[in-house]
């Protein structure tokens, strides 16, 4: 019952979490320098243009009454119009929000493909050359920007090996995940060497505790305590990293999107800023909050399962 | 202009005289082939497909491949030629116009253009509430239908603008009963609706728009004009814009084979692909000109004196700028040297020589003159991350320290510096500027016309070129109003409110097997000439 009530608790705290983040969005939005009118007149337009359209668009309103408008709709679901787009905001939101979420899932698999194992052979190798070499790629893997790594595999295994598509999305599923790859395979290599590094030095740590020497001493078979009591303890660590990430690598999105033409929430969001659009700005930052919210709650849920003092 | 483009002039305006001269070079070619699907990277997604209430390039330079307008600008960008509107003439001093719309031109969902169309159109476009374009036609006083297929334009006074303003996007022709028909409660509701998914009598349907991803777009069957082998427009039966925001995935995939064709080639990468043998790079005169503009008056914002109120200072900032030394290494030899502040493509373009060429000796004695011989710190605004611009400034920052001028750049993001040039809160920025109609009336009403925004609001008002100005819009004699705009680019160029720079063309690199494409000096693209193979 313990770790229900902890459970509740962890729920519970998202509601006021999501009502600042709200909030603090609203504000941050209209404390960027120029408006939503200028941007999307450009200054070309008179001021009569400029005031008529700031106040079709209700931005003539006291900061207080759009704010409470923002929170009373959006407490229903309902994010308004694109400024800019003219559109409901949820549809763009939900058109480019499983691109992102694709990518993101991709990125997340290949860099524990690539992480977990070379961890393991680092750590096991700890100081010799296989140790020295993986961390010497990773280290450039981890101090080279994103559009970098990006525009460098687009060029090679799109341009001129032809391998995969260089850019876009597609239009089936199967395709989707075909030009998906390189993008996620950009966006999961710097996060693959923050694993790999944090997972080489929890596997020496636990390599070196007691519990591993009783295991050894009580005759188990290397790997059965590799897997089970080496692998299990080191990942606890691991798994509070990735969630943490998941953040960053919908932050990373924006460049990775942009450079492979994907039409995630990545690229709206940057369109959005530019062009000022608040009510696509306030519902991608909120979505992605829920998300790194959730993320963070599975994270919980995962540790819990592998360490079950978490949540007495 | 290159004389690679002369290949590709062949499909859009083949057929009307107006487009004969230009024309010309190919008329011993092959006829295109029809057919297949042309493939278009774009650097970014249009945001709302309605003629009126657009606000961008993005949604302008399209729109006509969905909409048609009374009349179509002719390629050089310098006239009008037959569009809906196969006839037109003008009566009562100039006050009356008077159009004959074809007969039998239906839109694309197969429902007749009716005359009502028209007239519907016209007054949604003038309306003074609607949209941000209106002005272009503010000299219309009445739409009047004179007959199932004839139109009269009632002008509040005389408008040499008009004819090109019907060649304008805002004013393009759609269906009142279709547009009645969208979704929505209001007229901007049903705007918003009908502009998801717009059906007009242009070459091209829309059928599906992935946002930030791709448009597509197929051939309207019930197009009305006809290919010089006598068989309907666009030659080829579909044509997808693909949205690839960054420059060097845009040209990957066009050498790849992805597309067919791709907009704003970098000119850093021009010479690059002007040597590739599967791609022919095509440079369009536009009407863009690139300068850095001042705020002129006695004070700046913050209380401080502004040196840049004393013409001789701003005289001496524009000769020591070496703009070829700048055209050099900015646009690496593509531009060419402003020589007014319109395009030497805009109608009307008066430049008979070379605006304050180089002359360090004649700079620092202006501002000897000015009572500045010791110099003075300028500040620049410009928008962060534009390559272009910031080549630009630091170019010209070396050659004002020449005079004892320093230059302070200032970067920030674009709606941070519009709100501080609207405010008037500046004191240099840097700027570019396309036409969005065939005559000198908008970017003159802009740049130095003093009550509209303040002269690009720099502050400057002459009242000579005001009045020159408001003659000029009422003039209908195209010689006095020729000399009329002689004056004012001479007022204004002796003023010099703008460091003016270059003028460099549209970009556009294609496939080998592509031809026909069309971009005017406006910017806008027509596919409806483009063929594959």
């Amino acid at each position: 019952m313990p770790r229900l009530g902890w459970l509740v608790g962890r729920l519970l705290q998202i509601v006021p979490t999501f009502l600042l983040i709200g909030i603090a969005v609203f504000v941050l939005a209209r404390l960027l320098p120029g408006d939503a009118v200028s941007a999307m007149l450009g200054d070309r337009a008179s001021d009569a243009t400029i005031n008529r359209l700031t106040a079709e668009l209700g931005l003539n309103r006291s900061l207080g009454a759009q704010l409470l408008a923002f929170l009373t709709a959006a407490a229903q679901g309902d994010f308004g119009a694109s400024l800019s787009r003219h559109v409901p905001v949820m549809r763009l939101v939900a058109e480019a929000l499983p691109v992102t979420l694709s990518l993101v899932a991709i990125a997340t698999t290949l860099a524990l493909a690539i992480a977990l194992p070379l961890a393991f052979i680092a750590a096991l190798n700890a100081n010799r050359w296989p140790d020295i070499a993986i961390r010497a790629v990773f280290q450039v893997g981890l101090s080279s920007p994103v559009f970098y790594i990006g525009l460098i595999l687009l060029t090679v295994f799109a341009g001129w090996l032809g391998w995969f598509p260089v850019g876009g999305y597609g239009e089936s599923v199967s395709e989707h995940l075909y030009h998906l790859f390189l993008p996620g395979l950009t966006l999961s290599l710097s996060f693959a060497a923050v694993v790999m590094r944090n997972l080489r030095a929890a596997v020496l740590a636990v390599l070196t505790a007691e519990y591993v020497d009783f295991a050894r001493a009580k005759g188990l078979a290397r790997s059965v305590v590799l897997l089970r009591h080496v692998l299990r303890n080191a990942l606890i660590a691991t798994v509070t990293l990735v969630g943490l990430h998941v953040g960053a690598l919908l932050g990373g999105a924006v460049i990775t999107e942009t450079v492979f033409a994907v039409p995630g929430v990545g690229r709206l969001m940057i369109d959005s800023i530019f062009a000022r659009d608040y009510p696509v700005i306030q519902a991608l930052t909120l979505v992605l909050a829920v998300l790194v919210s959730l993320a963070f709650l599975v994270t919980d849920f995962v540790q819990m399962w592998l360490d079950p003092r978490v949540g007495r | 202009m290159t004389a690679s483009l002369t290949s590709t002039r062949r499909g859009l305006f083949g057929l009307a005289a107006g487009f004969a001269a230009l024309s010309l070079a190919d008329t011993a070619q092959a006829a295109p082939k029809r057919g297949g699907k042309l493939v278009y990277g774009r650097y970014a997604d249009s945001l709302f497909l309605d003629p009126v209430l657009n606000d961008a390039n993005v949604d302008i330079w399209v729109i006509n491949s969905v909409y048609d307008t009374l009349l179509l600008p002719t390629a050089d960008g310098l006239g009008v030629q037959e569009g809906l509107a196969s006839k037109w003439a003008f009566s009562d001093g100039g006050k009356t116009l008077t159009l004959t719309v074809r007969s039998g031109v239906k839109f694309a969902d197969g429902s007749p253009l009716k005359i009502s169309d028209v007239k519907w159109s016209l007054d949604r476009a003038r309306d003074p509430k609607a949209g941000a374009w209106n002005d272009m036609i503010a000299s219309i006083d009445a739409v009047d239908i004179a007959g199932p297929d004839s139109i009269v334009l009632k002008l509040k006074t005389p408008d040499p603008t008009i004819l090109a303003a019907l060649a304008t996007f805002n004013t393009s022709i759609m269906s009142q009963a279709l547009f009645e028909a969208a979704p929505g409660a209001t007229p901007d509701d049903k705007a918003k609706a009908f502009a998801e998914k717009p059906i007009g009598t242009g070459p091209f349907m829309l059928v599906e728009w992935r946002r930030n991803q791709v448009m597509r777009l197929v051939r309207n069957p019930h197009y009305w004009r006809m290919a010089e082998d006598g068989k309907p427009l666009p030659y080829v039966d579909e044509l997808e814009l693909q949205i690839i925001p960054d420059d060097n995935t845009r040209i990957l995939k066009l050498k790849a084979g992805e597309l067919h064709g791709s907009e704003f080639i970098p000119l850093a990468r021009v010479k690059e692909l002007q040597a590739d043998a599967s791609l022919r790079m095509e440079l369009w005169p536009s009407t863009k000109v690139t300068y850095l503009s001042m705020m002129v008056k006695p004070t700046l914002t913050d209380g401080k004196p502004n040196p840049l109120a004393n013409q001789k200072v701003r005289q001496a900032l524009n000769y020591a700028v070496n703009k070829d030394a700048v055209i050099a290494i900015t646009t690496l030899g593509l531009g060419k040297p402003m020589r007014s502040f319109m395009s030497s493509t805009t109608p009307l373009f008066d430049g008979p020589a070379p605006l304050y060429p180089y002359d360090l000796a004649k700079a620092k004695a202006l501002l000897a003159e000015a009572g500045f011989s010791g110099g003075f710190e300028v500040s620049c605004m410009t928008v962060a991350g534009n390559q272009d611009n910031l080549n630009n400034l630091t170019t010209v920052q070396q050659m004002w320290a020449a005079i004892g001028v320093k230059l302070k750049i200032e970067q920030m993001d674009n709606p941070s510096l519009t709100k501080k040039y609207r405010a008037e809160d500046f004191q240099m920025r840097t700027a570019a500027w396309t036409n969005d109609i065939s005559d000198p009336g908008q970017i003159t009403s802009y740049f130095a016309y003093g009550p509209n925004i303040h002269a690009l609001h720099s502050g400057w008002d002459d009242k000579r070129l005001d009045e020159v100005f408001l003659a000029s819009q009422q003039e209908t004699d195209p010689a006095k109003r020729r000399a009329q705009y002689q004056e004012i680019q001479k007022i204004f160029a002796d003023a010099a409110t703008i460091v003016p720079l270059y003028e460099t063309p549209y970009t556009v690199a294609w496939r080998k097997n592509v031809s026909g494409f069309v971009q005017i000096p406006l910017g806008n693209n027509y596919f409806v000439g483009a063929a594959i193979g």
